[in-house]
């Protein structure tokens, strides 16, 4: 048996030289969520990496443990990462609409009306749907929201995304997901960020090293030495 | 913490396979990192530069996984709510390191799975000091302060590598890292300047600690196999040896402006060179305890192993049928 200094692993009875583990099974570990946070309300949604989760509601608790814990966060986003589509990763100075597909004028989308509620509702009739657009704006750095769009499918909807945010550069990548994929947290359940400013202990300014090291040398080393 | 920039078991000239790969692509490659882009998970890259970055970043992650069981034991056992609340939140931070690790080396093809299960299996390695035990509670402030600054050292570097993921996961870390330090410090200090029971504490566990944190870099860079590759395609950021000479640069007069001392007698700085001279550390000792033979190598396996094990069971039972993989995108 494992003999360790920390009498709860000894009660574990774990064995000294156990067999083999078996190869884990399939999505033992889940699938993968995409998370994006606000730092401070009124600034733009940023990509923050993954996490495995069984379910969105997981995911989020998980995104939110692992992504906010630490620092000021004023939202939560999480979607699933098979909901993103995903165009060519371009070079720092150049954008990544430019390797889209070439669409004849006459199929070129325009940028939607801006409240035009008429011709917004026909379009929800007829199949489209909002998407949610990223802009990747160097390699190594976070993607950033930039704003919706309206489109019938993801390949619509980075068409769309080049006639509404195409002048933007550079873009060295863009993801867009479906509006409806996300589960997002509700303005109404703010409260759930207030906890970060009570754990002052996970702060580095909260430790005073400085002072006790100054009051150790005026006093003289090895005064305390028996 | 707890990243140590070597990974074991470099490529020689003779396995990169660099003459099988298509030499168009391989100039792209290169000059986008030579003029100073990432690289994302989706653009091509040597199968070479591909494999050494997982089984780096893999490592980093089991040394983050590994490397909180050693302070996670003394959690309970701090003395004071406040320091038990700082513990855990520093154990919790480096639980949350391997995750964000895990991600970004998943991002190169290796699953979690099958990661996990090579940690389980000693299969892949992590940093050798965490096969070393923290009989009080000195040592694992010893741990806090000095492996954390070792680590913040390497990651720092590693932070300007080629790699998108582990660059955005490693710039997290480092901002979480910044009271990990402190916080450390803070701890030995409080020893060192307390009383003479707490002091003979504090400098027996850095005794004890001394020759591991000395290796922590990895072995000498007389000793150490071919990287000059690693460091063109920034994979690799620093030579051993200089991290090692910019720890001791750092915290050696850290360490005795608290009037602790160093076990051993040939440490000093060489004023003319700049580089710290030292006892070589016993590096067949090392390989011995990296291979397994050391003090808590079995012991940390097995609470990992029992974890994973124990928790099977709620995973299975969170399993739903449509669930499909796909690797994570950054």
């Amino acid at each position: 048996m494992i003999h360790s200094l920390d009498p709860r692993m000894n009660r574990l009875g774990l064995p000294d030289a156990p067999a083999t583990a078996a190869a884990k099974e399939a999505l033992d570990q889940f699938g993968t969520y995409e998370v994006f946070h606000q730092k401070k309300e009124g600034t733009p949604y940023v990509y923050v990496g993954p996490v495995h989760a069984p379910s969105a509601d997981v995911a989020f608790l998980f995104a939110k443990e692992q992504y906010s814990r630490r620092f000021a966060c004023t939202g939560l986003w999480v979607v699933p990462t098979s909901a993103i589509t995903v165009t060519a990763y371009v070079g720092d100075q150049e954008s990544a609409y430019d390797t889209l597909p070439l669409l004849p004028t006459s199929q070129a989308p325009t940028p939607p009306p801006i409240d035009d509620t008429a011709e917004e509702e026909a379009a929800y009739a007829a199949g489209e749907e909002d998407y949610d657009v990223f802009h990747l704006k160097k390699r190594g750095k976070a993607h950033q929201h930039v704003g919706k769009v309206r489109a019938s499918s993801p390949a619509d909807a980075l068409q769309v995304a080049k006639a509404v945010f195409g002048e933007q550069r550079p873009v060295v990548n863009v993801w867009v997901a479906r509006s409806a994929d996300f589960l997002r947290s509700d303005d109404e359940d703010r409260d759930i960020w207030a906890t970060t400013p009570e754990k002052k202990y996970r702060d580095a300014i909260s430790y005073k090293v400085q002072d006790r090291i100054e009051k150790f040398k005026q006093e003289g080393l090895g005064q305390t030495e028996a | 913490m707890y990243g140590s920039a070597s990974t074991h078991d470099q490529p020689t000239t003779a396995t990169t396979g660099l003459e099988n790969e298509d030499p168009i692509l391989l100039a792209e490659f290169e000059a986008r990192i030579a003029r100073g882009e990432k690289i994302e998970p989706s653009d091509w890259m040597p199968a070479l530069y591909r494999k050494q970055l997982t089984r780096m970043i893999e490592q980093h992650a089991h040394s983050e996984i590994i490397g909180s069981l050693p302070e996670g034991t003394w959690i309970t056992r701090a003395p004071g709510f406040r320091r038990k609340m700082a513990q855990m939140a520093k154990v919790q931070d480096e639980v949350g390191h391997a995750q964000l690790l895990y991600s970004a080396a998943e991002t190169l093809g290796k699953t979690r799975e099958q990661m996990l299960i090579d940690l389980i299996n000693g299969k892949s390695k992590y940093s050798n000091v965490f096969n070393y035990p923290t009989p009080t509670w000195a040592d694992s402030n010893v741990i806090s302060w000095l492996i954390d600054a070792g680590a913040i050292v390497n990651q720092l570097a590693n932070a300007k590598g080629s790699y998108g993921p582990y660059c955005r996961a490693l710039d997290r870390i480092c901002a979480e890292e910044a009271f990990h330090l402190k916080y450390g410090h803070d701890a030995v200090v409080h020893l060192a300047t307390g009383t003479p029971i707490q002091r003979k504490m504090i400098q027996e566990a850095l005794n004890r600690w001394w020759p591991a944190i000395m290796t922590f870099f990895g072995p000498s860079d007389k000793m150490s196999v071919h990287t000059e590759i690693l460091m063109r395609w920034k994979v690799k950021m620093a030579s051993n040896d200089e991290c090692r000479n910019q720890f001791l640069d750092m915290y050696v007069p850290k360490i005795w402006e608290i009037g602790l001392t160093l076990p051993d007698p040939n440490l000093r700085k060489n004023e003319e060179t700049g580089q710290w001279e030292f006892t070589e550390p016993d590096w067949e000792d090392f390989k011995r305890v990296i291979n397994g033979d050391g003090p808590c190598n079995a012991e940390r396996i097995a609470v990992r192993r029992a974890a994973e094990e124990n928790g099977a069971w709620v995973r299975r039972a969170l399993l739903t049928p449509k669930m499909q993989y796909v690797r994570p995108l950054a």
